[in-house]
């Protein structure tokens, strides 16, 4: 496992001590539950960590930074798929019915979103209503044409399937790398930008 | 979910559609079409409520600068930040000039 955390990793051992003063009362509340937090794509200070909050509704969203010496553990998307609970919620099903194919492309891959979060601290946030997100590790280039095939794949599930593809230079959604456009929306920890090839060196130095 | 409506002031109607973006968590997918010479109507239908003076802000930044085509514009966003707003709205405008 790395050392550094990475985007969608969650953490434990943030405290509300650690929020900013004009933090919202629900985001005391998540940490003094001791609920985890998620790494966010940020460039911050190299003793803290970018991370966002969640909170009971889609609105209750905080970014925030977390002391990089106050966490006192982490579980990557990678390792909430190895024990998946019995669930009848499309998200959940989606998930158990994938498993088998994203194996078989041999990267490595996990869960993010509200499934992520829920398998990685108990607490129930998935409704019949949510997505399931992915995020597949490609080190090296995934053609466009393997990203049609893989979206149409996805697009068979019970539920709405988003995959980020996580690139060197960052993260690119599946179903655009997937579609026409010869720009794609490339999210790293400076921003968003529109490029033609996160895998192309010049775009990574970017 | 919520349905948010406005106006800008525009110039001529662009001569090209565009669709640009994904539905997705954390971006947006932006349908652009020929207006009402004039005017520059965007619809929004956001995953976010309570939004719309921050939508009102970023366009009004946006087309403060130059003058848009006009258009009819969809939105439907899935919690993107402004950054992503901006980036995918400037896309979708450079496709229609490209026309």
């Amino acid at each position: 496992m790395h050392d550094i955390p990475r985007p969608h990793d969650l953490l434990w051992g943030m405290t509300p001590v650690q929020l900013p003063a004009d933090a919202p009362a629900w985001a005391r509340q998540v940490l003094a539950a001791g609920q985890p937090v998620v790494v966010r794509r940020a460039v911050v200070a190299d003793d803290q960590i970018a991370i966002g909050l969640r909170g009971a509704t889609r609105e209750q969203r905080f970014a925030a930074r977390m002391r990089r010496e106050s966490v006192v553990s982490r579980v990557s998307p990678e390792q909430l798929i190895a024990r998946l609970p019995d669930s009848r919620l499309p998200a959940l099903l989606a998930l158990h019915r994938l498993h088998p194919l994203l194996d078989s492309l041999g990267l490595a891959w996990g869960v993010t979103g509200s499934v992520g979060y829920q398998l990685g601290s108990g607490i129930a946030v998935v409704s019949a209503e949510s997505d399931l997100d992915l995020l597949l590790r490609t080190p090296t280039v995934f053609s466009r044409d393997e990203a049609r095939e893989l979206q149409q794949l996805l697009d068979r599930a019970p539920c709405r399937v988003d995959l980020q593809l996580e690139t060197p230079s960052g993260a690119i959604a599946l179903r655009e790398w997937a579609g026409d456009s010869a720009h794609v929306l490339l999210k790293c920890a400076t921003g968003a930008r529109l490029i033609d090839d996160p895998w192309d060196q010049a775009e990574r130095a970017a | 979910m919520e349905t948010l409506s406005f106006e800008f002031p525009a110039g001529q109607p662009a001569r090209g559609k565009a669709l640009v973006g994904v539905v997705g968590s954390g971006d947006l997918e932006v349908l652009l079409e020929p207006g009402q010479a004039g005017t520059l109507a965007i619809q929004v239908v956001t995953s976010v409520n309570g939004a719309e003076q921050r939508w009102q802000q970023l366009f009004e930044r946006m087309f403060r600068e130059q003058t848009p085509p006009a258009l009819n514009i969809d939105i439907h966003d899935f919690g993107a930040t402004p950054g992503v707003v901006r980036l995918r709205l400037e896309q979708g405008l450079e496709e229609v000039g490209h026309d």
